[in-house]
């Protein structure tokens, strides 16, 4: 079973091998998003999104338990029942499965950890510490306090 | 010979041993990423863009040994995150080594010279070192001054001490082929065993989305690159996937032949695209719709890959699927030079990265000099 592919990069019209650079992924802000799930579309393009995000999401069940964590697979068949999302739970190493008609609420509650690292950012760090004769320059990775 | 000749002759009778078997689908070398920790922050990286309590998850070993032995794959590259700040990377290590696997430990090195007592030279065990080209080249590409010092300082200990090391490349839109030229001498002058190259894969997680090289430019890089090669450069790679980087030869991508294993199970469908995982090797072998991905396949996802993971096996493949296919890895092994005059001029032209970004194209280098001219 596959369902929707993640959401498609940009479009463009040359063939591969006439490509110069990639078109890259445009990366929508959604931290802190809530996505209003009124219908089976909605919530499956927002559980897709919730696929591709760099952060950590919360679920609520339809049972009102709350669950945080990344996920990093979903499989999507035809009904919601076989369905189902794979989180890394924030608090436990054991994979969980949800499945998406067990779903009643979705929030981007998590960081994205990739917000503030492009190469824009590298380029005016290194350009300011340059600028002020300070020490080397480097991009931080995530700290691994939560 | 760019790797010992006991690598060299396991390697081709596995893959012999497939092609006799009739397995078209067959695992070549085996990613095995047992963290996603780093201690870079690579702006083109898409490999460490997770939740602080998802970096702090490893593989143990036993989980190691469990999906080596699952794939059978003759060779086991473990990159990451950084393998080196893995708790148990010395066990991991170990066990793969007492399992004749040969491996290719992919390091920025930051870490490697206090580490090396962690482990024994061995005839299978490799330390690849990322390093992206000259010092401030290196440095500018990992977002990290100092970076390329550091790992030098890892690889020469490394050496010293008997280690086997080579040096692994990753180029983006925007790099200096004159430069990487002068790159790959200074590493052979290090003593580095040989050099692995791959143009950057734009990873949908990246932080940086702009400069990862399209196909008709990665050709062009390369070719400027890697023809009129100097007798000195040795590559620890198919000479047919470098072939194939300069244009001069085409595949079809084996995504099957690098599968990827990780504390979230055997990522679908390779090395690069997280399309979902797998509980186990046959699982990923049997329920991947293959056919939906590579260029070839019109996937977009898939559209400016070049990159090893998908078509270094393709070039192995090749090379034992007939006659032909040896006798074009023989030459390609023997005569080296790749000669173009075309491709000395294009080492004479302006760097232009299509988005206007980096800085380092301005930076004066000896490699900007006459002895990369013809006269």
């Amino acid at each position: 079973m596959t369902g929707p592919r993640h959401a498609d990069r940009p479009e463009h019209t040359l063939h591969p091998d006439q490509l110069e650079v990639a078109p890259g992924f445009q990366h929508e802000g959604l931290q802190g998003w809530i996505p209003e799930l009124a219908s089976e579309d909605d919530l499956r393009e927002a559980l897709e999104k919730a696929f591709d995000y760099r952060g950590d999401v919360t679920i609520t069940r339809k049972d009102g338990t709350k669950l945080e964590g990344y996920i990093f697979d979903r499989v999507t068949g035809v009904t919601l029942g076989n369905s189902f999302v794979r989180l890394l739970p924030k608090d436990s190493n054991q994979r969980t499965k949800v499945a998406y008609s067990d779903i009643a609420a979705l929030s981007f509650s998590g960081r994205d950890t990739a917000a503030g690292k492009s190469w824009e950012a590298w380029v005016k760090k290194y350009w300011e510490k340059k600028s002020t004769g300070e020490g080397q320059a480097s991009l931080q990775p995530e700290s691994l306090e939560e | 010979m760019p790797v010992p000749i006991s690598q060299a002759w396991t390697v081709a009778s596995y893959v012999l041993k497939q092609k006799i078997q009739g397995r078209k689908q067959y695992p070549l070398v085996l990613m095995l990423e047992p963290l996603y920790k780093c201690n870079l922050a690579c702006a083109g990286c898409g490999k460490i863009q997770y939740p602080a309590h998802v970096l702090k998850q490893e593989l143990s070993p036993e989980e190691c040994f469990k999906a080596v032995d699952e794939c059978g794959a003759p060779m086991v590259s473990i990159p990451g995150g950084e393998p080196l700040m893995h708790s148990q990377i010395e066990k991991i290590v170990e066990g793969l080594v007492a399992r004749k696997k040969y491996i290719y430990l992919c390091t920025n090195a930051l870490l490697l010279k206090e580490k090396l007592h962690l482990f024994k030279p061995s005839k299978y065990l490799t330390f690849s070192v990322h390093l992206d080209g000259q010092k401030e080249h290196h440095d500018f590409s990992v977002c990290r001054e100092g970076g390329f010092d550091l790992a030098v300082e890892g690889v020469r200990e490394a050496l010293k001490q008997g280690f086997r090391v080579t040096t692994n490349t990753t180029l983006f839109d925007g790099a200096d082929p004159s430069s990487v030229r002068a790159f790959f001498d200074e590493m052979m002058a290090l003593g580095v065993e040989g050099m692995m190259l791959s143009p950057g894969y734009s990873y949908d997680k990246a932080p940086d989305q702009k400069h990862f090289l399209g196909r008709a430019r990665t050709r062009r890089l390369f070719r400027a690159i890697l023809s009129n090669r100097k007798p000195t450069w040795r590559f620890n790679q198919s000479m047919l996937f470098l072939e194939f980087l300069m244009g001069k030869r085409d595949f079809r991508c084996t995504p099957w032949g690098m599968p990827t294993y990780s504390i979230f199970g055997w990522q679908k469908p390779c090395y690069l695209l997280q399309d979902g995982y797998a509980d186990t090797f046959n699982e990923l072998m049997t329920t991947t719709e293959w056919d939906n991905f590579g260029t070839e396949s019109g996937n977009p996802k898939c559209a400016n890959c070049m990159v090893h993971s998908g078509y270094e096996a393709s070039g192995v493949d090749y090379t034992f699927g007939s006659l032909k296919g040896l006798f074009a890895a023989a030459k390609a092994t023997l005569f080296t030079k790749n000669e173009d005059d075309e491709a000395y001029r294009m080492l004479n032209e302006p760097v232009r990265p299509v988005h206007s970004y980096n800085p380092l194209v301005q930076i004066e280098t000896p490699s900007n000099n006459l002895e990369e001219t013809r006269a």
